[in-house]
């Protein structure tokens, strides 16, 4: 099988994204979009000029789910390595 | 972890998944990281009270629930005095 | 075994372990295994007011299960290489 003609399975996808802008969604409300530099059968991932952004969900006691006020904290990072067991999903181009 | 031979019989601090803090001598270890700690303690952090010391003795710990192990510069830390100290407990670790 | 590789070629340069239960550590990367457990040395919590649990601490060992990022010096890491490494693993799983 040639795997170069395309995709043939998941993986190949972010192979195809190496050295691109990938969009990553992470576990604890937390989304990332950084450069794709490595990454392993873990789906472990190096990116730079990686932008986070975590939703904070403010749900004061007592009140029900949905109506809590949502803030966006942003974080930027150079280099960042991220431990795969956190990956959500991986997705070519920064969204 | 064979790199925790080095703090053998040194004062160390264990923080545990639930966020437990743990200090104590290293007394011993072994492949799964289980450690086993003499003239051990529990340190409980709160923000009204001062931190609370609650005696363990010679205690062993399960090498999964560990996820930090540090060695304590025993003179800096004699030298806090834990009844000034107000902190929020450590959160648990949510994967 | 990539990323352990990597992670190997920067001991002895500052890294920021954050962790699953929001600690940030700063320290000078000692060593790392085959989990990625990674030892500091001469480490500092970030926001060490909010958390002096810590304090007195030099060197700690974390497991690797509980860390979510390492922030990496940028200038220590090259990037072509690593793709390059990264492809050549892909193209020859055996060794994942």
């Amino acid at each position: 099988m040639d795997i170069a003609s395309g995709i043939q399975e998941p993986f190949d996808l972010i192979r195809l994204s190496l050295s691109e802008r990938v969009f990553v969604k992470l576990r604890g409300d937390r989304e990332l979009s950084g450069v794709l530099h490595a990454y392993d059968g873990h789906m472990n991932l190096i990116l730079s000029d990686v932008e986070e952004t975590i939703m904070i969900v403010d749900l004061p006691e007592g009140q029900t789910e949905g109506t809590g006020a949502v803030s966006m904290a942003k974080r930027k990072s150079e280099m960042l390595f991220v431990r795969g067991d956190g990956v959500i999903l991986v997705a070519p181009g920064g969204r | 972890m064979s790199s925790l031979q080095g703090s053998v019989d040194k004062r160390v601090l264990l923080i545990l998944q639930d966020g437990r803090c743990i200090v104590g001598t290293l007394a011993g270890y072994d492949q799964k990281s289980n450690v086993v700690l003499s003239d051990s303690k529990e340190r409980v952090y709160s923000m009204d009270e001062a931190v609370e010391e609650i005696e363990l003795g010679l205690y062993l710990v399960k090498g999964d629930m560990i996820i930090l192990l540090g060695e304590l510069d025993e003179a800096k830390d004699d030298a806090v005095d834990l009844s000034e100290i107000r902190a929020e407990p450590l959160p648990p670790v949510r994967y | 075994m990539l990323i352990f590789s990597v992670f190997k070629t920067l001991t002895d340069q500052q890294v920021t372990v954050e962790l699953k239960n929001d600690l940030s550590i700063t320290g000078v990367l000692k060593s790392v295994d085959q989990f990625l457990n990674i030892r500091l040395d001469n480490i500092q919590v970030l926001d060490a007011a909010r958390h002096p649990h810590m304090m007195a601490v030099k060197n700690c060992f974390i497991r690797g299960s509980v860390v979510r990022y390492v922030q990496l010096p940028a200038e220590h890491v090259d990037t072509q290489l690593l793709e390059d490494a990264t492809r050549r693993e892909a193209a020859n799983p055996s060794k994942r």
